[in-house]
């Protein structure tokens, strides 16, 4: 045996120079597409033991290749399998496959399917998509545009994120509506965590530190999008059931990258770039009657004119919005990694650190990250996998959006005219602002918001075989990690802020902890009684917990130039702690019928701690099938290259909010005497988790050669007794209790095509394009409609009503009392990606998304309005002759309908254009790649403010309400990298 | 093949463990629950009950006092933010008061939530074993005894509309019953409270009631706030039996009495309806007609300051004089005082035709005030007016004087600034009822 491998291996010696290596049996490979490029970063699979890949040049030594089968697979083309032994060329083709039908997609929760089998529309993300066209600052941000089926929205143009996911329609009124985060098996905390900011703006009333309104980032924000391999997204129950009580929002199961045997790689890239406000709204042009305006009063009139006259000839007309928004933000990113390993451990490493300015003054984003994966074989049986990330996270957010008292910087712009003085004098005093509460240059300059994150996350997999025979294979799989963070916010507003006043200098710190785990463990049997029929059966149980604690420190009359605490006249604290503990059990069965076929059916029973019985178990069943017709041989593969027909249908929970099924008691002390009293949210013992059910069904298919796919999906799914906070008869003593209040529905279809347009030996031009839209409805509600998520009727409002959408707009509509005005939910979307290259060097790749319809409530312009600074506000363009600006004021109380606003655009969100340089064969240097990229260059809207995407609310139901965010910011920014 | 089975052993093993260990429930990590208080509460969780009902008695109330006050035409308020103390609550143009509105819904729930403590103190008090019978007669005399006056306080803002009475199940509440029934059950609720705090024994500690804060104490205090229910059913001579058990007493201080106190500590709240003086914006002003109709010499007139410059709104109204009552952030509120039961007195013995009783108590009042004794007509009609009009002055913005010309029919006597403005007789009940 070894003679003759031997005798083999001089042949292809003898026969193909190209293969000379150092080593007896290795083999050299150069993986090229048809057109003769080669394909760098092809996944070489040696006998399933063994993961390598291509370089720059996609070339690849495979050492102790003997009579191995090597498995070549890269996204976008069709796998091959060769045998070691037999192999006679040193060039391996690689078919393109726009459909990716060979990518392997994870289907349990210890198994996975080829994409040509999957019963489900499941939306991938490649690195290439997500952070290679032009990097977005957070992983949030990164996924903007590119999930079919997604409703993604910013919540403002703040640096370090903040980002409301939902997928296939809003899942829940009250409860979770975000996805769950998997990285590498670890389930990641997304919470939002409030720096207290309500305690100064009082943009909710009742005196609470915190509030819906205090604009913080969600957690996700942290991981490196540079890191990331891969991302599937699982958009309902029907796909993600198996990830149980977290999962019905859906999944969004993130793969980071991993070590591959072979040499060393090392790369460093470094990116520069330059951040600028996306659009000024522009400020109202004065004169002197028009500052006379601004008072009622005569004797204030009288003083506004002089003003205005003294500040004109000075030359004191300033522009305000310009000079508070015009910053432009230096962004510098920093990134090293390498990868490499041997047959037993392979490695991959990354550092990086980004930096970013904001386009107000003292905002900001840094990142700074560690990654550390292992993969280790211990035994031929066994290989356990480690990932550990270490992230360093600060963001300065500024302060924006609702306020009460003046004291944010949109709002005080609002009412601040041109001619006001509002710069320091020469010994560095700003003067008070004499339109509004605050000088908002003082604002920026004194003031900090900063959220800083020290956060910790570590995966193990562990995979035994347990017994292989040749029909049946038995693995032990364990999975599960830690995700732990150190969350600091710190918002400090010194004293000699013009709205500071009377708190004489606020300084509100707090502290959060959480720790988050989760583990599986599974045992997955394999057993092939034919070449022909497959059977994999796993079971296994599962577990997550979450600890949260959350202390939040309101310091006032603070001492002089101090943030400490304890530096203050008065002090008040307030603390948040949830815990939690899920689990649950499931059995998969899949079944695979000459790999054309597949059958899958599961279920699952969950429970958690936040349930009104913390014992019971609820029973989620799920069911997948998937039929190639081409594989199976109804349809001839002629013009059909390949056709499937899918349909699957899951269930998954929401739990209940935690400590829904208490009533508590609030703390109210009299005279030093402590004393309790009860809530005013009545909890309900018997809460029951939401459930959601849900229906796809779709066929998919190629033609032209495998050079253009469709894929085509409708779904249907509703969630039954949906939490909602019910309002009782407050004679109950309780104002509002938590209950299951009735079913909700979305359905919607998402239609995919990817195609490859243009190849030839000097241009390739990939291109994917998706249309998806959904639709909601309320079936039915046990309580009656009541306006929420926004400010009432006379502005416009929410309102979850039975037999209307979920996400309506409803609002005072002129002589018919409270009306339909809108709806958030976008009439459709598109997007397009694109990749173009040329010689296999330049490459230009751009991403388009297209929302069309989906309102929004847009108070940013009525603010302005009231304030007198509205750059149209002296336009007359309304039936009354009188400016549009007061028009538009005299509507309140009668309509709404002017606030509802259209908010749909079309945005390049990502473009750029790269050139690798890789002719550096004797060099020290594999490649080098240059480019320049730019996000959100270009919008166009009709919308009104600053940004279609906006959420005052944050990331909760209601999304799109807009009063005076941080405005929303483009980059460009150059790129380079070094491959060694 | 042997590994194979260990390891499923093991696997087995752990799903054995996985059920039995892990049915956790965490509890209410950030505060007591309501149940909790049911389960042999101690003493020091009845307390805590206690002063959760006492402190709670503080909530919203300057939305009450404004309330009472704006449609007494007693005080205005003037807020940027909020407009409807103008619009709504003065029944400027077409404005009406709304059930859906904070000025009844706010304070209406606030008294609820401190009816609701009350009823799980008795709750917890009749459960635990471990307190005396003394004690827990104590403890349920003091919760009826401030059910009855929170009940009050709503009943005094909806009139006809009422109130509902039995809420002790919040999934099954009791009916609104009317003004009349709802008198009867608040003052049946007092006596009810008086039987128990007789034989009590009162160990918790009490911030406002200062002399009044054991169980003698309580039971006067109970009896103060009978003869104020009485007088509003028209039951003279039952107000003067309740007044000889209270702490009425013509030659005391006329602050005797309990209040809602206020303080800076931890927890704690400050006095809402403190605005200091010559402020923008944000004010609270005396009614023109308050000086306009005050006797000379009256030292009264010190309830309210001269401001700097007058308070004006668009919307036509403006007034020279900022409400003075309470003068500082930790000014208390009264719940009731002699003051009060002197004027009582007077009233029920008006009522009673014992006009010279009344002319007695009425002198005490006027001569404290700076005013020398009523000279007026010795009949029923000039001395009920005589008796308003101290009343108006002595509980000024203390919540009276809207309630008091209803009772006597007068409403139409209060003035009106504007035209199309409206003096209401009642609120409507909250749209959540």
């Amino acid at each position: 045996m070894k003679k003759r491998l031997l005798i083999h291996v001089m042949l292809c010696v003898l026969c193909f120079p190209l293969l000379l290596s150092a080593q007896d049996n290795a083999v050299s490979l150069k993986v090229q597409e048809t057109n003769g490029q080669p394909i760098a970063g092809v996944t070489i699979s040696i006998d399933k033991k063994r993961t390598m890949v291509t370089d720059a040049q996609g070339a690849v030594t495979i050492p102790n290749a003997n009579s191995s089968i090597i498995v070549f697979s890269a996204t976008g083309f069709k796998s091959k399998t060769i045998k070691a032994d037999t192999l006679t060329q040193s060039t391996i083709i690689l078919e393109q496959d726009v459909a990716n039908l060979d990518e392997v997609i994870v289907t349990g929760l210890s198994t996975n399917v080829k994409r040509r089998n999957l019963a489900n529309a499941v939306a991938t993300i490649s690195s290439r998509e997500l952070s290679s066209t032009a990097p977005a600052q957070t992983l949030d941000g990164a996924l903007e545009g590119k999930i079919p089926g997604a409703y993604i929205n910013a919540n403002s143009g703040a640096p370090g994120g903040g980002i409301t996911v939902k997928l296939r329609g809003v899942t829940s009124v009250y409860g979770n509506t975000q996805p769950l985060y998997v990285v590498d098996g670890v389930f990641i905390d997304n919470s939002a965590t409030s720096a207290g900011l309500n305690a100064v703006t009082s943009a909710a009333s009742g005196g609470a530190a915190t509030s819906t309104q205090d604009n913080p980032s969600n957690r996700i924000a942290d991981i490196n999008p540079q890191d990331i391999q891969n991302i599937e997204i699982l958009k309902g129950a029907s796909a993600a059931a198996i990830y149980g009580s977290k999962a019905a929002a859906g999944v969004i199961i993130i793969t980071t990258k991993k070590g591959r045997q072979g040499k060393t790689a090392i790369n460093v890239s470094q990116d520069l770039g330059l951040i600028t406000v996306r659009k000024l709204l522009g400020v109202r042009e004065f004169t002197a009657d028009r500052a006379a305006s601004l008072s009622s009063d005569p004797a204030t009139s009288e003083a506004l004119k002089k003003q205005f006259t003294d500040a004109q000839a000075a030359g004191h007309i300033y522009d305000y919005e310009k000079e508070m928004y015009g910053n432009t933000g230096f962004a510098r990113n920093t990134e090293l990694s390498l990868t490499g390993g041997g047959e037993q451990t392979s490695f991959f490493f990354s550092a990086s650190q980004k930096d970013e300015g904001g386009i107000v003054k003292n905002t900001g984003y840094r990142n700074t990250g560690l990654r550390l994966n292992i993969d280790h074989r211990i035994s031929d049986n066994i290989k356990i996998g480690i990932t550990t990330n270490y992230i360093n996270s600060s963001a300065d957010r500024g302060l924006f959006g609702n306020d009460n008292v003046g004291a944010t910087i949109g709002v005080a712009l609002s009412s601040t005219p041109s001619f006001a003085e509002l710069h320091p004098d020469a010994n560095g005093n700003y003067p008070a602002n004499n339109f509004a509460a605050s000088n908002p240059l003082q604002t920026i300059a004194l003031m900090k918001n900063n959220e800083s994150v020290n956060r910790f996350i570590t995966g193990l997999n562990l995979e035994a075989t347990l017994q292989n025979s040749g029909k049946s294979t038995t693995k032990f799989i364990a999975r599960g990690g830690v995700d732990f963070y150190n969350l600091q916010t710190s918002a400090l507003f010194p004293g000699t802020l013009q709205w500071q006043a009377v708190n004489k200098g606020t300084s509100i710190q707090g502290f959060t902890k959480n720790l988050s785990t989760n583990y599986i463990a599974s045992l997955v049997n394999t057993f092939t009684p034919s070449d022909n029929v497959s059977l994999t059966t796993s079971a296994g149980f599962t577990q997550e917990t979450g600890d949260y604690n959350n202390l939040l420190n309101v310091a006032t009359q603070v001492i002089a130039g101090q943030s400490n605490v304890s530096q203050a006249g008065a002090l008040n604290a307030t603390q948040l702690r949830t815990k939690y503990l899920n689990s649950g059990v499931f059995i998969q069965e899949e079944a695979s019928i000459i790999d054309a076929v597949t059958l899958t059916a599961g279920v699952r029973f969950d429970r958690s701690s936040n349930n009104g019985d913390a014992a019971k178990f609820y029973t989620y069943p799920k069911a997948g099938l998937s039929w190639n017709l081409t594989r199976s041989g109804i349809v001839d593969e002629g013009f059909f290259n390949n056709i499937k027909l899918r349909a699957a249908y899951g269930q998954a929970n929401n739990v209940p909010a935690y400590g829904s099924k208490f009533t508590g008691m609030a703390i109210s002390n009299i005279a030093g005497n402590p004393g309790v009293i009860v809530n005013i949210q009545q909890g309900d013992a018997n809460i029951k988790p939401e459930r959601q059910k849900e229906l796809e069904a779709g066929i998919d298919f190629s033609v032209l050669n495998n050079r253009l796919s469709f894929e085509l999906t409708y779904y249907n799914k509703s969630i039954s007794d949906f939490l909602m906070l019910q309002s009782l008869p407050s004679s109950s003593g309780f104002s509002s209790k938590w209950l299951n209040a009735g079913d909700l529905r979305n359905h919607g279809v998402e239609l995919g095509l990817n195609a490859i347009p243009v190849q030839s030996k000097s241009v390739t031009w990939n291109t994917s394009v998706n249309f998806w839209l959904n639709r909601s409805k309320v079936i039915r509600l046990i309580i009656p409609p009541i306006p929420q998520g926004s400010f009432g009727y006379v502005l416009g409002s929410f309102q979850v009503e039975q037999g209307k959408s979920a996400t309506q707009i409803v609002g005072l509509d002129g002589d018919n009392g409270v009306g339909v005005l809108g709806d958030a939910e976008p009439t459709f979307q598109m997007n397009t990606y694109n990749e173009v290259t040329f010689f296999g060097r330049l490459s230009l790749r751009f991403l388009l998304h297209w929302k069309n319809g989906g309102d929004n409530i847009n108070l940013t312009s009525l603010q302005s309005d009231f304030g007198g600074t509205s750059a149209d506000y002296d336009k007359v363009t309304n039936k009354m002759g009188v400016p549009d600006a007061v028009y538009r004021i005299m509507q309140i109380g009668t309509t709404a309908r002017i606030f509802v606003e259209d908010a749909s655009y079309l945005r390049l969100r990502e473009a750029g254009l790269y050139y690798t340089f890789n002719e550096f064969h004797n060099s020290f240097i594999k490649s080098i790649n240059v480019g320049v990229s730019f996000n959100n260059y270009l919008t166009f809207t009709k919308y009104r403010s600053y940004d279609p995407e906006v959420s005052n609310f944050g990331t909760g139901f209601s999304t799109g309400v807009d009063v005076l965010p941080y405005p929303a910011s483009k980059r460009a920014a150059f790129h380079i990298s070094f491959s060694f | 093949m042997k590994k194979y089975n260990h390891i499923q052993t093991l696997f087995f093993a752990g799903i054995i463990l996985f059920f039995s260990a892990c049915k956790k429930d965490y509890g209410n990590l950030n505060g007591p629950t309501v149940e909790a208080y049911q389960n042999n509460a101690t003493a020091a969780e009845l307390n805590n009950l206690v002063s959760g009902i006492e402190s709670g008695m503080r909530n919203s109330i300057a939305f009450y006092l404004d309330d009472v006050g704006t449609i007494g035409r007693e005080v205005y308020r003037f807020s940027p933010s909020e407009p409807r103390y103008v619009t709504d609550l003065l029944g400027a143009n077409d404005a009406e008061l709304s059930g859906s509105n904070f000025y009844i819904a706010t304070p209406w729930a606030s008294r609820y939530r401190v009816i609701k403590n009350c009823n799980v103190l008795i709750d917890a008090a009749n459960s635990t074993t471990l307190i005396t019978d003394a004690q827990k007669k104590g403890y349920i005399g003091f919760a009826k005894t401030i059910k009855a006056h929170q009940l009050l306080m709503n009943l005094n803002l909806t009139y006809s509309n009422g109130i509902r009475v039995d809420v002790a199940d919040p999934d099954n509440l009791g009916p609104v019953v009317d003004y009349d029934a709802g008198l009867a059950a608040i003052l049946s609720l007092l006596d009810d409270a008086k039987t128990d705090l007789a034989g009590a024994d009162v160990q918790f500690p009490l911030a406002g009631f200062s002399a009044f804060g054991d169980a003698a104490g309580l039971l006067k205090f109970n009896r103060a706030l009978a003869a104020r229910v009485d007088i509003y059913e028209a039951k003279w001579s039952d107000a003067l039996t309740a007044l000889n058990e209270s702490f009425f007493d013509l030659n005391g201080d006329f602050y005797t009495g309990v209040n809602d106190v206020f303080g800076t500590g931890s927890g704690d709240q400050l006095n809402p309806a403190f605005i200091p003086q010559n402020q923008n914006g944000e004010v609270r002003v005396a009614h023109p007609s308050f000086a306009r109709d005050i006797a000379a010499n009256d030292d009264r007139i010190n309830k309210t300051s001269l401001r700097n410059s007058t308070a004006s709104i668009p919307a036509g109204l403006s007034s020279n004089r900022d409400v003075w009552v309470y003068t500082s952030s930790t000014a208390p509120i009264p719940v009731i005082r002699n003051e009060e039961l002197i004027l009582i007195y007077a009233e029920a013995n008006i009522q009673l035709n014992k006009f010279s009783e009344a002319i007695k108590a009425l002198n005490v009042i006027r001569s404290k005030h700076g005013l020398g004794n009523y000279g007026g007509a010795q009949t029923q009609a000039a001395l009920i007016e005589e008796m308003l009009y101290e009343r108006r002055y002595s509980l000024y913005f203390e919540g009276h004087r809207w309630i008091d010309m209803r009772r006597y029919n007068k409403l139409d006597e209060l003035p009106i600034d504007r035209t199309g403005d409206d003096v209401w007789t009642e609120f409507p009940l909250p749209v959540t009822e």
